[in-house]
């Protein structure tokens, strides 16, 4: 096991870029050709970004991204992308429960290869593809888990997850995980059959009549043997607080190997987490108006080794090379009771910064 | 900005000492002027106020704006009044539209909720240095308690009870709130096992000859004062049925909810079922800076369904046509999403619905601009607000005035006029 000043020479990130998201946007993601980006937004369209255009490549420059037309058709908010991992597929789901394909993710002019405007009743949370590349999986707060062909959207499967349905992951093995509003985490067969549950409750609470928190983020380890359940323990309602938590459970025996605490009760949420193949934790959270982290953590340490202030991060992507990573931020002073208004009278909302680092990964 | 500290009125603990002790406090308010006073009582209009305390986004309630930048993540629905959509957090509440009264132009004053709260449940008027009633203690004043014996101001709320004097301000504790913590009656309400009936009657009877005696030499209303408060605690130690959830119909418990503010709203029915002039219900809980979108999820459907199923049951007993319904907050939720995914204080352009005697049905007044950021056309503070309602119960605020202690004062904003597309 590589330790964590190893870990930090080799992973500590340097700012290479800061793309700007206007309006906000959900989560931003790299593509697995590494070229593209494509952040969900509060307006309805997926945004994309080539990160590295033709035009700019000359030796030892950085190149400059160029935004690429947005995707339109959604509404309301895009929480779901996922990629195929070969191929030029890219799927994205809205907050009205619309699932797209579009081909030719990279293209000026990506094409519609399937649509469903109905997938879920609702809230699409997330989209993941199965390791083979041959599933779709989607969770909305419907409460449904759905599992469609890539190739043509046609669906397989469906089952009642019992609750509204944060986050799911793929198990290398083709079996299901998800996350859902009430802090369990539930290992499916793909058909639908409870494999074992696991006891992250911690991670809500009922605070007057409002249920808080929930599996925010999930994330499982290369070989399937950890999975971490991340959010807050939540203290109250309205303006949520509790301390950013991850918990590592073991997969084959449910037991709860780490409690992760990794900031105060103003940091909240572990919005995205990523396992490294070096196994560490990286991991973004969001709080209070300004509050965020970026942090590197080894589950047996408990503590981070490495922590970033940034404000509001909602979103961590690694590049397919290892030596890059993306989150979503949210631009400071995007809080406050009083009118924003800018030079012409306009009302003024937020923006998204998404920070692209460097590490040197060697 | 340490929001939880804002966001909890003083409370008091509430018992039936509580109320006896409140009586040694009360001074002398002022007097409404006779004008059609007698008979305003006799009509016995009631009202239901419905607090929900830190701000109901109006985004995702009355006045959504789908599909666009500040929209949030939900859909709007079609209501039971072709043309009205409402947030897909009301479905319940969208089938009953028919009842309703929504107006979105609201623009007020105050976006802080140490201010807002007062400054939003007293009608906002213009500064003449003293402090005006809430609502409840004005319809207190105007409609009194009806026959019912029972106090004319009922609270209804979570955490602790308390006779509220202070809402009272000029007029004098006697129209305060007599409050119910989480629904249940002043602590010894039961008379005690070692008093019959005969014996309680014969205390009560020395009581008011003490009384008697008190008041002699002191000013009348003192004396008034003191003694209806005693008798609010003697009449509530006759309606135990209004305290014991457990005798409520079950289909009832199920169709208004088993939570917080499904078992407050039921209760609030039997209250004014029962003749009570104006009964508050306060949720706590709503003041989502942060992850509000999760939070309404959750929050929304609950008073929905607890709003739907009383004013439909309100309607279906022919109470609406002598009950007002009034649902709001100090103010609403900012369009922009902060880096929390929260909405923040915006008083600028919200809503309140509103149902029952006085007020046209199934009907939207007033509107935001597209992106929901501010009101297209005219604006409505609360001082109309005020107008409408008192118009609504047969008030007349335009010549109706407090009586201070020889000092005139409007009962509403006397710069401000009510919204007349509401009122029937």
């Amino acid at each position: 096991m590589t330790d964590s000043k190893e870990l930090l020479t080799k992973y500590e990130p340097k700012e290479a870029n800061v793309l700007t998201a206007d309006p906000q946007v959900r989560s931003a993601r790299f593509s697995p050709c590494g070229k593209v980006i494509v952040a969900g937004g509060f307006d309805g369209r997926v945004r994309r970004w080539n990160i590295e255009p033709a035009t700019e490549s000359r030796a030892g420059a950085t190149p400059t991204p160029q935004e690429l037309p947005a995707l339109d058709g959604h509404h309301a908010w895009i929480d779901g992308i996922a990629f195929c991992q070969d191929g030029e597929l890219i799927f994205t789901a809205d907050s009205w429960g619309q699932l797209c394909c579009w081909n030719g993710y990279a293209a000026d002019q990506p094409q519609v290869k399937w649509r469903h405007e109905q997938a879920h009743d609702g809230w699409i949370r997330e989209l993941a593809v199965s390791p083979d590349g041959q599933r779709l999986a989607s969770c909305g707060s419907d409460r449904f888990v759905r599992i469609r062909s890539v190739e043509d959207g046609v669906k397989q499967r469906e089952f009642d997850a019992g609750r509204d349905v944060l986050r799911i992951v793929w198990m290398p093995d083709g079996t299901l995980l998800t996350g859902d509003d009430r802090g369990i985490v539930k290992h499916w067969k793909d058909d639908g059959s409870l494999i074992r549950q696991f006891d992250a409750a911690v991670l809500y609470t009922l605070s007057r009549l409002q249920d808080v928190g929930g599996v925010h983020s999930l994330a499982i380890d290369r070989e399937g043997k950890l999975l971490a359940a991340g959010g807050t323990i939540p203290k109250n309602g309205g303006t949520v607080t509790g301390p950013p938590t991850i918990l590592v459970f073991d997969v084959a025996t449910g037991e709860e190997k780490h409690k992760l605490t990794l900031g105060v009760d103003s940091d909240c949420y572990v919005a995205d987490m990523h396992f490294h193949n070096e196994g560490f934790l990286s991991a973004v959270t969001y709080g209070t108006p300004g509050a965020g982290q970026l942090l590197y953590v080894l589950p047996e340490e408990g503590k981070p080794f490495f922590t970033k202030k940034l404000s509001n991060l909602h979103s961590l992507s690694w590049h397919p090379d290892g030596k890059r990573l993306a989150v979503v931020a949210t631009n400071p002073g995007s809080n406050g009771n009083g009118r924003p208004l800018d030079k012409e009278g306009n009302y003024v909302g937020n923006k998204s910064p998404i920070h692209v680092f460097e590490v040197s990964g060697g | 900005m340490k929001y939880s500290h804002l966001c909890t009125p003083i409370e008091h603990q509430l018992s039936r000492r509580a109320i006896l002790g409140a009586a040694g406090a009360i001074g002398l308010g002022s007097l409404l002027r006779p004008a059609a006073a007698e008979e305003l009582k006799k009509k016995h209009k009631q009202v239901l106020f419905i607090w929900i305390d830190g701000g109901m986004s109006q985004l995702e309630s009355w006045d959504p704006k789908p599909n666009t930048v500040f929209g949030g993540p939900f859909r709007a629905i079609p209501t039971s009044v072709p043309g009205i959509h409402v947030s897909e957090l009301l479905p319940r509440s969208a089938r009953i539209m028919q009842h309703l009264a929504i107006i979105r132009s609201v623009h007020t004053q105050d976006n802080s909720h140490s201010a807002g709260v007062a400054r939003i449940q007293r009608g906002d008027p213009k500064n003449r240095g003293v402090t005006y009633p809430y609502f409840g203690s004005a319809v207190a004043k105007f409609l009194g308690p009806g026959d019912s014996g029972l106090p004319p101001y009922v609270w209804i709320k979570p955490g602790s009870g308390g006779f509220i004097h202070q809402d009272a301000g000029f007029l004098g504790p006697k129209f305060g709130a007599v409050a119910f913590g989480d629904g249940k009656p002043p602590e010894n309400l039961v008379l005690h096992e070692s008093l019959t009936v005969t014996e309680d009657d014969e205390r009560n009877a020395l009581r008011q000859a003490a009384n008697a005696r008190y008041a002699k030499g002191r000013r009348k209303r003192m004396g008034e004062a003191t003694s209806y408060v005693y008798d609010v605690a003697r009449t509530l130690m006759k309606r135990q049925d209004l305290f014991d959830t457990s005798k409520f119909d079950p289909k009832d418990v199920e169709r208004y909810g088993t939570h917080e503010i499904g078992r407050h709203m039921l209760q609030a029915r039997k209250m004014l079922e029962a003749g009570v002039t104006f009964v508050k219900v306060n949720s706590y809980g709503w003041d989502t800076h942060g992850d509000n979108f999760n939070g309404h999820l959750s929050l929304m459907p609950k008073f929905d369904q607890a709003f739907a199923a009383i004013v439909g049951d309100l309607a279906d007993r022919g109470m609406l046509d002598n009950v007002l319904v009034i649902a709001m907050s100090e103010f609403g939720r900012t369009p922009r999403i902060n880096g929390h995914i929260g909405r923040d204080h915006w008083p600028e352009a919200w809503s309140v619905a509103m149902a029952g005697c006085g007020l046209n049905r199934g009907l939207v007044v007033g509107e935001t601009n597209d992106k929901g950021t501010f009101v297209n056309g005219d604006e409505h503070d609360i001082g109309s607000l005020f107008h409408t309602w008192f118009a609504a119960l047969g008030i007349d605020s335009k010549a109706i005035e407090y009586d201070n202690g020889g000092q005139p004062l409007p009962i509403a904003h006397d710069g401000m006029q009510a919204v007349k597309e509401l009122l029937a």
